[in-house]
């Protein structure tokens, strides 16, 4: 449904006072989301995911590359901010992280629903009410809230509006950014469940974008690993939790805090130094923290390849 | 040995506009010397409110309503403001917040502002060797010192404000959310840091975090506090193992922990704690709630080796 060709993003940075620089945030990626399929992308912050996420919905230009995106009859259409149209545009929806700056919180909830509706020509009253109580429904809100001001909503509620108002226009691809990330446990668990059943029961697409593995473990079909602009490792979800193949996705899985508490006495077991501002001039981008490092990863850049069935990494090691 | 740190029956309570708030209401906790006690909760429980507290932190329209605080056998909480300043506060015990790696101002070099916080307690010693030991206390190169905040890492900068904290050797470190900010494995490198300066310095910490997968791998005991009371208290595999107050209960399956297929959330939200209902605070929640939650709040018991505040335990 969405396919991005050799994808570039680049970011000068400086040039009044300081050096002219140059930053990567997505750089030569090639990733396709079927219909119906929820892609986990996994990274810290900074490795260009939400770029990645942005560029994918026609809010960011590509430096180079191409993002295509193929309508339900198949036809496929360039995303680019200024060739997507009003219609193309309404099908690729997205969530932010922090439901608390995302709407404006002196909005009716009705209001806040209908807005998006005006602006698309739906202004009938009866088929308003009509979407935006299916999209409600969606997310298990109950219709008294839509006359509450945003600001009397809880975290979860508000998380679940943002969702219910990226709903409306019944899109076919959702970019969900760190959507549980500012959320506490008690409503993470609720919030995936909402989005694996809308998954479900619209087979809608999801780009999950977050830094969390075991919240992308339990959502994702699919999981893909991002460092610093580049996806290092992709495949279904079982196999990369299960067996990881690149040494970022291994330190990833190894420093991801469990519940053990007999782990207390003892330090972590981490093999990879923390991220430091360093970016590596040419050659692997992970090689100066990688404990595997070898010659030819200080020179040359590893390209993805298929390691298992739809397991790709990009490491020398393979 | 009496515990180093006593907090006793502690309120703080917030007089705002639609009512007073009971952010932290009538909370005991102790902490050992040497001990790493963690406090988990989720936003709005009260965790910050009473590490603010305990650092006597709290700004109107807060205001601390009762309680003692005990730092070894001197009751500090009502000491006058400018003893607790000179004698206790970053002397005795320090803290480290979730953003302080942003609390370094950006115009002065690490070292200047580490060598201002000694000036400003009365340091005797030499300021710049001070500066160098306490770099490489947190795993960091002395000439570090020398670069602006914005030279850091995020990483770096929370083991500077870390060195920051421990400069006039405190016994007591309260980290609250130390590492919520940066990314997983940097994370772990923190941790590894204050298990190290546990070790090596015998430093108590009181660990503050949401995260109870993570305060599981660093937390001797663990205080579980909801709606600005502790629920429950118990040695951290009981707390893991065997969590006995609902609330625990349910927390155990929400925690994002990658031995999971499902996680699990929990239904309803915390109750206005302006607005506070007759009874358990954990009520509207709780699956196994009784006609006694909804009139009498439990108190805090003993049930095993564990203490519970929960009706299910008689």
């Amino acid at each position: 449904m969405i396919e991005t060709k050799d994808l570039k993003v680049y970011f000068t940075k400086g040039g009044f006072l300081s050096k002219k620089s140059v930053v990567k945030a997505v750089d030569n990626v090639s990733i396709k989301i079927r219909r119906g399929e929820i892609l986990g992308l996994v990274g810290e912050s900074g490795s260009g995911k939400t770029t990645l996420g942005r560029t994918t919905i026609g809010l960011q230009a590509p430096t180079e590359g191409q993002v295509i995106y193929y309508d339900s009859k198949g036809v496929p259409h360039l995303i680019t901010p200024k060739t997507i149209t009003k219609d193309i545009r309404r099908k690729l929806q997205m969530v932010y992280q922090d439901p608390y700056s995302s709407i404006d919180p002196y909005m009716k909830v009705y209001d806040a629903l209908r807005q998006p509706l005006y602006y698309a020509g739906i202004r009938e009253r009866t088929e308003i009410e009509e979407m935006i109580h299916k999209a409600f429904d969606d997310v298990g809100l109950p219709y008294e809230l839509l006359n509450n001001y945003v600001f009397q909503l809880s975290g979860g509620q508000r998380q679940r509006l943002a969702i219910a108002r990226a709903l409306l226009m019944n899109p076919d691809y959702l970019v969900a950014d760190e959507p549980v990330t500012m959320l506490d446990a008690s409503l993470k668990g609720l919030i995936v469940e909402d989005l694996k059943k809308i998954n479900q029961s619209r087979g809608l697409s999801i780009l999950f974008i977050t830094h969390e593995l075991p919240v992308a473990k339990v959502i994702a079909h699919r999981i893909a690993i991002m460092y610093l602009g580049k996806i290092v490792e992709i495949g279904p979800t079982k196999r990369v939790v299960e067996n990881p193949l690149h040494p970022y996705t291994q330190a990833l899985l190894q420093a991801y805090p469990r519940l053990e508490p007999e782990a207390r006495d003892k330090f972590f077991k981490v093999n990879v130094r923390e991220l430091e501002l360093v970016w590596p001039k040419s050659g692997c981008r992970f090689h100066p923290r990688c404990p595997f490092v070898m010659k030819r990863c200080e020179t040359e850049e590893p390209p993805l390849k298929e390691v298992e069935p739809g397991h790709y990494v990009a490491c020398w090691l393979y | 040995m009496p515990p180093l740190l006593r907090v006793e029956g502690l309120k703080i309570y917030f007089h705002m506009p639609r009512g007073v708030v009971r952010a932290v209401d009538e909370v005991s906790i102790y902490l050992n010397k040497g001990e790493i006690i963690g406090i988990a909760g989720e936003s709005g429980s009260g965790k910050s409110t009473l590490a603010l507290g305990i650092m006597r932190l709290i700004m109107p329209p807060g205001l601390i309503e009762g309680g003692n605080i005990y730092f070894e056998d001197t009751e500090v909480l009502h000491l006058p403001e400018k003893v607790f300043n000179s004698e206790y506060r970053w002397k005795r015990i320090a803290m480290v917040f979730q953003g302080s790696m942003n609390g370094f101002t950006p115009v002065y070099k690490i070292r200047d502002q580490i060598k201002e916080v000694l000036e400003v307690h009365g340091y005797t010693g030499d300021p710049d060797q001070r500066v160098n030991e306490l770099m490489k206390m947190v795993n960091l190169d002395p000439s570090i010192a020398d670069r602006y905040p914005h030279e850091l890492s995020g990483g770096q900068k929370q083991r500077a404000f870390i060195a920051m904290a421990l400069a006039l050797n405190p016994q007591v470190l309260i980290a609250d959310e130390p590492t919520t900010a940066l990314d997983v494995i940097t994370q772990t490198h923190i941790i590894n840091l204050l298990k190290q300066l546990r070790k090596e310095l015998g430093i108590s910490i009181i660990f503050i975090t949401h995260d109870v997968a993570l305060m599981s791998m660093i937390a001797d005991r663990i205080y579980i506090m909801y709606a600005g009371r502790i629920v429950e208290h118990a040695d951290t595999a009981d707390i893991v193992r065997k969590p006995k107050h609902p609330y625990t209960q349910l927390l155990m399956e929400a925690v994002p922990d990658l031995s999971k297929e499902y996680i699990k959330g929990i239904p309803g939200f915390m109750p206005d704690l302006a607005r506070l209902p007759p009874g358990c605070r954990f009520q509207s929640r709780c699956p196994f709630v009784m006609d006694i939650c909804k009139r009498e709040e439990p108190r805090l018991k003993r049930v095993e080796s564990s203490e519970v505040a929960c009706w299910l335990y008689g």
